[in-house]
């Protein structure tokens, strides 16, 4: 009898581990949060010999210097109707879209259009403007498949009817699904930016969508009439 | 028997150590904070808060973008730029944030009378309006009204170093200026473009012979969530998990028949 149950016993233990193991849930971590990454590029020492508090040493500042922007300095934002990503091959239409029922941003439908959030910052205008595509589809690649792909320097083209808009990656993250940074993604800023994001990481079934959230941040370095 | 139960027991407690772990979401219990160099003859400077440089060689009319800070109480040290270990401070004083606020630190005034003020900003407009206040930092000028070239005030009698209440607008293109009460132009803001679900600050800085204004954003139209972007088409997807795992075990539940038999064989 021990026999025979031994191995079964054996065959669910391995079953049960390397499915966990197999299935494991990424790290939460707060990967934006931190000092170090900028502090180091710009060079600044950072001492630490006073009466800071704990909570206070551990706590998130970002050093962010950025120039503000004058109120007389030109608007030119589009409305964008295509998106052009030479690195990755991405040539596909935008779709202007709001919130979902929930709030949320909406993206299109189809597999090959990205969709813009209209109530947002117009690409060219100061600020936080977003593009959303889809990695994949029920089967296969979409149109953002490889938008994990891009590294810093990449070139993006946006157009409407007479304007092409160049924007540079600056830095690509990838966040939790449930704890990512809106504000910094959609958020105020004195730079015209444009993002992008697609899904990335495992996908979760219970929640019927991918666990993370890749974001790719682009800098405006160029425009031209066309 | 016994053995079997010993073995799900292992199952258990294995299971026990994957069981995954609630991580608290840090970002509700900060705050936001930017910083404004709004001292039209300071130097360059180095902004410390809590002892960390978190702005290096900001110059008159440069701002930060907001940054995450945790609420409560900021020791904000700000020195010409570099001298930090070797001269006191320009500015040396605390300001005290609340989580999930936003709010702007501007360095004001002639570097004689330099100080820090700090006002709370605004993080939501109405849906299809655009919101904006004003705010004069500029020493040495008189009060000042805001309007379009030709029309009515939309704000009024803003003296130093006062910051206005919001106000929400239509969106669109405005041709303002900034005027003195008596209506004579001191700066020009034809084409400033507001937009829809955007929370502006309008910072008039500068001297009173050059005056100018810096228009910050304080907020911008957001979704509450992420937008879902994948079918899981061509994910590693749990299903898949499931299959490997259940190739594993079976492999596994194999090599103890194959064990157990040579055992008996023996």
């Amino acid at each position: 009898m021990v026999r025979k149950l031994f191995p079964l016993a054996l065959g669910l233990l391995v079953f049960f581990i390397s499915f966990q193991w197999l299935n494991e849930e990424p790290v939460e971590d707060p990967r934006v949060l931190s000092t170090s990454e900028t502090t180091r590029t710009q060079g600044v020492e950072v001492k630490k010999e006073s009466i800071v508090t704990d909570q206070l040493e551990k706590a998130p500042v970002k050093q962010n210097y950025k120039p503000a922007v004058h109120a007389s300095s030109e608007q030119y934002g589009i409305t964008p109707d295509r998106i052009e990503i030479p690195t990755i091959d991405v040539d596909a239409s935008i779709q202007a879209l709001g919130y979902t029922p929930d709030g949320g941003m909406a993206v299109p439908k189809s597999l090959t259009d990205v969709g813009w959030f209209e109530p947002g910052t117009m690409p060219g205008n100061q600020g936080n403007s977003v593009i959303a595509g889809h990695v994949d589809g029920n089967s296969g690649p979409a149109v953002f498949y490889d938008l994990k792909d891009l590294s810093p320097g990449d070139e993006i083209h946006v157009y409407d009817e007479n304007t092409k808009l160049t924007f540079e990656v600056s830095r690509i993250e990838s966040y939790p699904y449930k704890n990512a940074p809106i504000r910094e993604i959609f958020g105020p800023t004195n730079t015209r930016n444009l993002n992008l994001i697609t899904c990335t990481g495992p996908y979760d079934d219970e929640a019927s969508t991918y666990s993370e959230r890749l974001a790719v941040f682009t800098v405006l370095t160029d425009r031209q009439e066309l | 028997m016994k053995k079997l139960f010993s073995s799900l027991a292992v199952v258990v407690l294995i299971l026990g150590i994957f069981a995954p772990s609630v991580l608290a979401d840090s970002h509700d219990q900060n705050a936001m904070l930017r910083v404004l160099h709004a001292s039209p003859d300071a130097p360059a400077v180095d902004v410390y808060l809590n002892d960390e440089a978190v702005v290096e060689g900001a110059e008159f009319k440069a701002a930060t973008d907001y940054m995450e800070v945790p609420a409560g109480e900021h020791t904000v040290e700000i020195y010409a730029a570099g001298t930090k270990g070797e001269q006191d401070p320009v500015i040396s004083t605390t300001v005290n944030v609340e989580a999930g606020m936003a709010y702007t630190a501007a360095a004001i005034d002639n570097l004689e009378n330099i100080q820090l003020k700090a006002i709370q900003d605004s993080m939501e407009a109405t849906e299809g309006m655009a919101k904006v206040r004003v705010g004069h930092f500029i020493p040495g000028a008189p009060a000042v009204d805001v309007g379009p070239i030709g029309g009515d005030d939309l704000f009024s009698g803003a003296e130093f170093p006062m910051v206005t209440d919001y106000m929400e607008i239509d969106p669109g293109s405005y041709d303002l200026e900034v005027r003195t009460t008596d209506g004579t132009q001191l700066i020009d803001l034809s084409g400033t473009n507001l937009e829809a679900g955007k929370v502006y600050s309008a910072f008039a800085v500068g001297t009173a012979d050059n005056p100018e204004v810096l228009l910050l954003q304080d907020s911008a139209a957001m979704p509450t969530m992420m937008p879902a972007t994948g079918l899981g088409g061509t994910a590693d997807s749990s299903s898949n998990a499931w299959m490997y795992a259940a190739l594993l075990g079976v492999l596994a539940m194999g090599a103890g028949f194959m064990l157990t038999r040579k055992r008996s064989e023996a």
